[in-house]
């Protein structure tokens, strides 16, 4: 009775940090980048193939010059899109105005963000750097702060209210002018105040204060031990661990991989040593949460005819990553006689990219994100050459060799109870003693 | 007028999975259901429905769900083995139990 009871307040907690507005519309907002982030993951692959003949030919035909655009405006401007799209999100949770508070928020973010004269005199020059990777976490601020702020100011009705007989459209353009003006105002005074501390701004504050603090404490070794091991234990009492660890570490992993793949783009050295949650997919649950490739090809030997099915169903998702119908069919969660390798396969998979990364063998991943459902083996080999994919096939048989036994037992009952059943020859209704 | 169920997921990888089945099984037997899938948050853009099934990975949410939702619509959480088996047939029926066909 207690362990139940314990379960259910674990259930509770992780649907409460599931449904949680502000952790949700960071995720739903950044899965909206996902158009114009993978624009710029797919030209910088472009651009730096790293084959001698094909760099010259870019070199040669002036493509190289061409194909480094797309990249230095989505990827590099990063924190400009994702503060739009996080703050449409969080209004949409309030059913308020989406695009308004979006516009509010961009507005609120560049009014914090430094500019000055160009050298030719006559254009202004937004500190780009601050749009990029550097800007992230202050556009995740602003984006709920001031989404939050526009929504309370239209629920307290301060915005101008129109007579009957005027168009919508009017009261809805007369509606934003309240709300902007407050919040104006506020960005304005940050500002000023930030103008005069040795900061100069609040960018350079939040980055040096919150943002490098939190990406190298989130991207430390025991930071993705501690999530790898959370991630499965919640599995384990059929709660979506991946989901929720993601909700909560979005912001650092997203930081990280961003990081990563501004630095590959430039042809710098890589800062991190586990780029989020591109360095998880990659390695930590590969072919979905649990690592469950190994169990899912288990199946494909199966006696019984129960898993022999199950195995069909779901061999070729698994490879997608997509593992749904092996943890709940077979099922994985709450069942305590896979728990072991559910714990144990994902934290063996993270040890040692962890450490064969540390040491070299294995390089640092570059951070493209390659769209869930890419297939295992090219995304690895996307991220960082043919090292990486052949480590993900030793995963694969790691994963193999550690559910099999597991799986030989549990598939043997089953067998089992398949003959029984039939011999029984009143198969539907025979209830055998486990 | 057709009878629509609604299934609501996280991810919706798998319940698109799950939604074909289901799609085939009532093509098969002749029923004009419409069956489509959608996140937690867009539940309410995608109503009216006539019966809301939440994935397993969903079943937190139920009681949420069904505040949203109000009592005329029946809200169920589907059974784990059904949707991991992808058992278009079962999870069908189910639907159907509780729409009332």
């Amino acid at each position: 009775m207690d362990k139940q009871n314990f379960r259910m307040k674990i259930q509770k907690f992780s649907g409460k940090i599931q449904s949680n507005k502000f952790l949700g519309s960071i995720s739903n907002g950044l899965m909206l980048t996902m158009s114009v982030l993978i624009i710029g993951s797919i030209f910088t692959l472009l651009d730096s193939i790293n084959i001698t003949a094909y760099q010259e030919f870019l070199q040669s035909t002036g493509l190289k010059s061409i194909l480094s655009i797309p990249p230095s405006v989505t990827v590099s401007l990063i924190s400009l899109y994702a503060v739009a799209t996080i703050s449409y999100s969080l209004a949409g949770k309030y059913n308020k105005d989406g695009l308004t508070a979006a516009l509010i928020s961009m507005m609120s973010f560049l009014l914090l963000t430094p500019m000055g004269l160009m050298e030719d005199g006559m254009s202004t020059g937004i500190g780009t750097r601050w749009l990029g990777a550097p800007g992230f976490f202050v556009a995740v601020i602003i984006a709920l702060l001031v989404s939050r702020l526009y929504v309370l100011i239209v629920d307290k009705e301060i915005y101008i209210k129109m007579p009957k007989g005027v168009p919508p459209t009017v009261e809805k353009s007369f509606a934003s002018i309240v709300p902007g003006i407050i919040i104006a105002t506020i960005m304005l005074a940050l500002r000023g105040i930030f103008q005069t501390t040795d900061y100069g701004n609040v960018h350079s504050f939040i980055y040096s204060i919150l943002q490098v603090p939190l990406t190298n404490l989130g991207g430390s070794w025991w930071a993705f031990l501690a999530t790898t091991l959370i991630g499965s234990l919640l599995w384990g009492i059929g709660i979506h661990g991946t989901m929720i660890v993601y909700s909560v570490m979005a912001p650092i992993w997203t930081t990280l991989r961003l990081e990563n793949l501004s630095a590959y783009q430039a042809g710098l050295e890589l800062p991190h040593l586990a780029p989020g949650g591109v360095f998880q997919a990659t390695y930590i649950t590969i072919g979905g949460s649990g690592a469950t490739i190994g169990l899912a090809i288990a199946m494909l030997y199966a006696t019984s005819k129960r898993y022999k099915t199950l195995g069909k169903l779901a061999i070729l998702p698994s490879f997608l990553g997509i593992n749904e119908p092996i943890m709940f069919g077979f099922p994985v969660v709450l069942n305590p006689r896979l728990l072991i390798p559910l714990i144990a396969v994902p934290f063996i998979n993270v040890s040692l990219a962890l450490g064969l990364t540390a040491v070299g063998i294995l390089p640092r991943l570059a951070g493209i994100g390659s769209p869930l459902g890419t297939p295992m083996f090219i995304n690895g080999f996307i991220e960082g050459g043919w090292r990486v994919a052949v480590f993900q096939v030793i995963l694969v048989l790691i994963s193999f060799a550690i559910y099999y036994p597991f799986f030989k037992k549990i598939d043997v009952e089953a067998y089992n109870e398949e003959i029984n059943a039939e011999n029984a020859k009143e198969s539907e209704n025979v209830i055998l003693e486990n | 007028m057709a009878k629509k169920i609604l299934l609501v997921c996280a991810g919706g990888f798998s319940t698109s999975m799950l939604v074909e089945k289901m799609k085939e099984e009532a093509a098969s037997k002749g029923l004009e259901i419409i069956i489509d899938a959608c996140a937690e948050n867009a539940i309410e853009s995608n109503l009216p429905a006539d019966v809301i099934m939440l994935g397993p990975q969903m079943g937190h949410a139920e009681d949420g769900v069904k505040v949203k939702v109000g009592p005329q619509v029946p809200v169920t959480t589907i059974d784990m083995m059904d949707y991991g088996m992808m058992d278009g047939e079962k999870v069908l029926d189910a639907a159907k139990k509780l729409m009332g066909i």
